[in-house]
């Protein structure tokens, strides 16, 4: 199935919903072939679920469509290294208000953080952005954009144009990034843009490792139904 | 022949609106449009005969099929007028502001509308058109007492703006620098910059095209047809309206960031295209490349009879990516040997107030092989510095082949020299850090290439 077929049957288990809900587009990604942690999802009031399918450490995350910053409301809970912490964690987090379920993850292990995105822009239509997360992209917006889509070369130019893409290449003795999975996740992402039918990704932050990368965070926003075009 | 041949070297034109005063716009007009090689027929129902030239009641009455029509009339009246050109011309210039750009998008509508069942091609609305001085061809509505004309050359300007084309008009004659053609387009109803740009890249009097943009319709036409001319001749794009922020109204990070000229500014870098950051700028790189053509490298050696202007320049070179190496050894051997002790053998290399012409030309030859570009600063105010240097700087940039730029200041002989160093084909600025600007336009690493 090509991506814009994928993309649509996803499309219409949510129809007439704007957002997909992180750990459905998560899935998504997974079966896309990119790297998203392996989890579950539970609905408030579903009863509680068998997690050996997954390995600890996980993270709980609240989910909420109301929500938009998940830390802002103590939302997150990282390092439950057993069933009883975890079991714990989904307690509390389905106590905080507007809570519509928990999010259960394999917690990912720590790496450079980049951000992947795209956008809708007026003028130039579907477009990427790379990034360095953290302060990079908070302080500095050190981030660059290209058309989608891109392939895999395009993708290995558009990061060489941040400022912090030393970084990524192995400054001060750490070893180099696996830039081949970013630029797997980074070619995914544009053709997925490419296809109309969102408005905007978010991949935010996508952890990269020696080798290989883990989409910690992935949000998506579905194009409006009267499809834009390019204004003049 | 090309299309867009029959806008900028037209056989005929016409002028609706021609007025017999020079005091108005359709008088001031029509003055500067009889240079024209080529028939010009005035529209002005209340005349038989304007400036000795025979004048028609309307479109209709004009003789066979022109190349390009102006009309210089008020914006509601331009909808009947256009209609009358059906079948009657290839392009009309549409001069009249008071569409889209004051909120009458309906009667911008009207106009375009007009334009594609006439199968008319539309330039404007809202502009001052064309110039092209190889043809005498000069649209714009200013008398020449208010603007002198720049003389025949190889720069191309595109503007949107119809004000900084005067500005960029006036700036380019003041560098001793020449237009090959002049486009403002306005509101773009048809005409656009890609289309030019495509033109341009094929238009031999055009060696180097400067562009003035605010806005660029459909981005990736834009930018593909940017990158077509850009491979073939230099093109300096100045964007306006740079704004920060991003989407306010985003749902995510990405749109957050993402603000229009964020996302413009880096898809010309993803395109390899030369955006240049201010009217500045653009001018003393546009002189630069329109005297000379770019050359890889960015090696600097700067030769100079001022300590201080030397150090002014080094600075702008290291804030510009330009890198001013050491001078090898056998060159500083080489040079110690012929100069005083109190010359400072180093890159600058300092000639100091006792210069002679002479310093000059033994400095350049010697680092010749060792840089890629050349910055001289001649200070004029010492009695060493003569007319003579022009020749010996004409002789190194014949001989040596690579990017030379001069800077020359105060009294004395400095406006003779500067006007004998540009005949030679080297271009002269009055800072050392516009020197270094129009250097590193020549220069082709430049820095600068994130985001």
């Amino acid at each position: 199935m090509d991506r814009r077929e994928a993309l649509r049957s996803l499309l219409a288990s949510y129809p007439g919903g704007r957002v997909v809900p992180e750990h459905a587009f998560k899935k998504f990604l997974r079966t896309s072939g990119l790297p998203a942690p392996l989890g579950i999802y539970l609905p408030v009031g579903a009863p509680f679920p068998d997690f050996s399918q997954l390995s600890y450490p996980l993270v709980a995350k609240v989910f909420s469509s109301k929500i938009r910053s998940k830390s802002d409301v103590g939302g997150i809970r990282l390092g439950l290294k057993d069933a009883a912490a975890a079991a714990a964690a989904v307690y509390d987090l389905m106590g905080i208000e507007q809570a519509e379920g928990v999010i259960i993850e394999e917690q990912a292990p720590p790496g450079i953080e980049v951000i992947v995105g795209g956008i809708v822009d007026p003028q130039f239509g579907p477009v990427i952005m790379f990034g360095l997360g953290g302060i990079f992209v908070e302080l500095f917006h050190d981030v660059a954009f290209a058309l989608a889509p891109l392939d895999r070369d395009d993708a290995l130019r558009l990061m060489e144009r941040v400022m912090g893409y030393r970084l990524l290449t192995g400054f001060r003795g750490a070893p180099p990034c696996d830039l081949g999975s970013l630029a797997d996740i980074l070619v995914t992402v544009s053709e997925l843009m490419a296809t109309g039918l969102l408005e905007e990704i978010d991949l935010n932050p996508v952890a990269v490792y020696p080798h290989g990368a883990m989409i910690l965070d992935a949000k998506m926003f579905v194009a409006s139904p009267a499809p834009r075009t390019a204004s003049r | 022949m090309k299309e867009l041949d029959h806008l900028f070297f037209p056989k005929s034109v016409v002028l609706v609106g021609a007025s017999p005063s020079e005091e108005k716009l359709g008088g001031i007009a029509l003055r500067n449009l009889l240079g024209l090689k080529g028939n010009i027929y005035p529209v002005n129902p209340r005349y038989d005969e304007i400036m000795g030239v025979r004048c028609y009641p309307s479109v209709a009455d004009v003789p066979g099929m022109v190349d390009l029509s102006v009309i210089m009339r008020p914006a509601v009246e331009v909808p009947a007028i256009l209609r009358q050109h059906a079948g009657k011309a290839r392009f009309v210039l549409i001069v009249s502001a008071g569409f889209a750009e004051v909120g009458a998008a309906d009667l911008q509508q009207e106009i375009i509308r007009i334009g594609r069942e006439g199968k008319l091609r539309l330039v404007g609305p809202n502009c001052l058109g064309i110039f092209n001085p190889w043809h005498r061809l000069d649209t714009m509505f200013l008398p020449h007492s208010c603007l002198k004309r720049p003389k025949r050359g190889n720069v191309a300007v595109v503007s949107q703006s119809g004000a900084v084309m005067i500005c960029l008009l006036d700036a380019i004659r003041m560098a001793n620098t020449g237009i090959s053609k002049v486009v403002n387009y306005g509101n773009a109803v048809d005409l656009e910059a890609p289309e030019v740009y495509e033109y341009l890249a094929g238009d031999e009097a055009t060696e180097v095209v400067v562009s003035y943009l605010e806005s660029v319709g459909d981005g990736r036409r834009f930018l593909e047809a940017a990158r077509f001319l850009s491979e073939r001749k230099p093109l300096l794009i100045l964007k306006a309206g740079k704004g920060a922020g991003g989407r306010a109204a985003a749902f995510s990070h990405t749109g957050r960031l993402a603000g229009d000229y964020q996302v413009f500014r880096s898809l010309m870098k993803q395109f390899g295209l030369w955006e240049v950051a201010g009217f500045d700028d653009l001018l003393d790189a546009a002189k630069a490349v329109s005297y000379q053509r770019p050359a890889p490298g960015n090696r600097v050696c700067i030769v100079t009879n001022g300590g201080g202007s030397g150090v002014l320049a080094a600075d702008e070179c290291a804030r510009r990516g330009l890198e001013l190496g050491e001078l090898p050894e056998v060159v500083r051997n080489g040079l110690r040997s012929v100069f005083p002790s109190f010359y400072t053998v180093a890159n600058p290399i300092d000639l100091t107030g006792q210069v002679r012409i002479e310093d000059y030309r033994e400095a350049l030859f010697a680092a010749s092989d060792a840089y890629d570009g050349f910055l001289v600063i001649a200070l004029t105010g010492v009695a060493g510095v003569t007319l003579g240097l022009a020749e010996y700087l004409r002789e190194f940039r014949e001989k040596v082949g690579k990017p030379v730029v001069v800077h020359i200041a105060q009294g004395g002989v400095a406006p003779r020299l500067i006007r004998q160093v540009e005949r030679a084909g080297i271009p002269v600025y009055r800072s050392p850090e516009r020197a270094v600007r129009g250097l590193a336009a020549l220069l082709k690493n430049r820095g600068g290439s994130h985001g």
